[in-house]
């Protein structure tokens, strides 16, 4: 499988505190990775970083084969990575216009605009929600216009920052069971989430920040085969 | 003359039209709309631009802005004055005892307003909207764009508070204005001066005025703003 990210020499320094100082990681094309650790280890932080939502050190960044500055956040990377707020603020528009938010800012046609939004928000189950106001949707609704909103610009990096934390039952197994079409439309998704919530999605490789230090465990088939 | 004596005389200046009351409202309304139409796009940028960038100095320009709101009109009335009578850098315009004098001084009253409270307004919204926007990458101007939408009530709260302070500050606009009738009087050089020569009748007429022109002009902004939410939430 071919890398789509690679990422030599990350630190972050939190005033005097150092939060990590990662050697080197790899995310694959097309691939998902839940990265976990403790609370207050940098989960967010790191896919922050990589999102262009916070400044950090790097030596070298390589993207799709070229490389790139992290300072400023270049458009390319813009284009091809989206991240998601652990609990995602919707603009007080309209659903719709939540969507399109995307789309618009990129000066996508009128017509490719609403077709992709149209076919999002079948995607997300969240056609019903047309009409209503986005401050008033519940947590597990904001996180699936949040995915659709990200979807419609097809990313090949998605970060969502622990997309689950906080829902429960069928708001949960709703925002989880969006996730493998995500990878199946090319993506590369990371989850950040805690150990004990560990998404159980087939396939899942995981990375472990802990100490400091990015740990990366192969997926299960992996440890299984001989 | 009593009080109520005064306010019966004031109401039948204002029914009867007279005309010298009503140009004199006519020249504030004109002068305070313009002011604030030419500061509010400088202020409501630069407020922005404060409240979402880090930079050295940052932290003056906010005690700055805010130091600003304080300034007494007088002051400002002073400075302008300075800076336009003939012989000042700016007495080639000819603005001094002039209604273009009078905006000048709004703009300079309106601004630090319009600034201070659209910087708190930025200041105060959700990170999570800016962040949102250029995730979803949009550019600086859209981000902005985005941001100012979501601060709506309190940029609007700053155009009502500016709206107020221009229409009532009456130091300024004395000192650049003149004062001269039928060409810079306004309300509230009006009601100095007819109170200080004991025509109590047509300053309290010109007070009702600005007084309804507070309560018209804050109820079409509030209702341009639409519902705003409550802080405690909806029932």
């Amino acid at each position: 499988m071919s890398a789509l990210l690679t990422v030599r020499g990350l630190r972050k320094q939190h005033g005097e505190r150092l939060l990590f100082a990662i050697d080197e990681f790899t995310l694959d094309a097309a691939s998902a990775y839940v990265l976990t650790g403790a609370n207050g280890v940098g989960k967010s932080t790191l896919l922050r970083i990589l999102g262009g939502l916070e400044a950090a050190q790097v030596d070298s960044v390589t993207f799709d084969g070229k490389p790139f500055n992290l300072q400023p956040y270049p458009k390319a990377l813009r284009t091809a990575i989206v991240y998601v707020h652990q609990h995602p603020i919707m603009f007080s528009t309209s659903v719709w216009h939540n969507i399109a938010y995307g789309l618009l800012a990129r000066g996508e046609s009128k017509a490719v605009v609403k077709k992709t939004v149209e076919e999002a928000m079948c995607w997300a189950g969240v056609d019903y929600l047309r009409d209503t106001e986005p401050a008033r949707l519940s947590g597990g609704e904001k996180q699936r216009v949040a995915l659709a909103r990200a979807r419609v610009l097809q990313p090949r990096l998605l970060l969502l920052d622990e997309p689950t934390a906080n829902l429960d039952g069928s708001a949960r197994e709703g925002v989880i069971a969006l996730i493998p079409t995500l990878i199946e439309q090319g993506s590369t998704v990371v989850m950040a989430c805690h150990d004990r919530d560990l998404i159980g999605l087939p396939g899942v490789q995981r990375l472990k920040l802990k100490d400091g230090r990015l740990e990366h465990r192969p997926h299960r088939t992996d440890d299984a085969a001989p | 003359m009593t009080l109520w004596e005064a306010t019966q005389h004031a109401f039948a200046l204002l029914f009867s039209g007279d005309a010298a009351l009503w140009h004199i409202v006519w020249v504030s309304i004109k002068t305070s709309i313009i002011g604030l139409l030419l500061a509010t796009p400088p202020a409501v940028l630069l407020g922005y631009a404060i409240a979402m960038n880090r930079f050295p100095g940052r932290r003056i320009a906010v005690w700055l802005a805010q130091c600003a709101l304080s300034l007494p009109t007088v002051l400002i009335g002073l400075l302008l004055y300075l800076l336009l009578s003939r012989r000042g850098p700016l007495g080639p315009l000819e603005w001094l005892f002039s209604q273009s004098g009078i905006i000048a001084g709004q703009f300079v009253v309106g601004m630090p307003v319009l600034l201070a409270f659209t910087l708190a307004a930025v200041q105060a919204l959700d990170p999570r909207y800016a962040e949102t926007a250029r995730a979803l990458g949009a550019s600086r101007w859209r981000v902005m764009t985005t941001v100012l939408h979501e601060a709506r009530y309190g940029v609007m709260a700053a155009v009502i508070s500016g709206f107020g302070r221009v229409i009532s500050e009456v130091g300024c606009a004395l000192m650049v204005g003149g004062n001269i009738q039928g060409e810079t009087r306004t309300i509230t050089t009006a009601i100095a001066l007819e109170t200080s020569k004991g025509e109590f009748a047509q300053g309290i007429a010109l007070g009702i005025v600005l007084v309804t022109l507070a309560l018209v002009m804050n109820g079409a902004l509030m209702l341009l703003q639409g519902e705003a939410h409550t802080a405690g939430g909806r029932i």
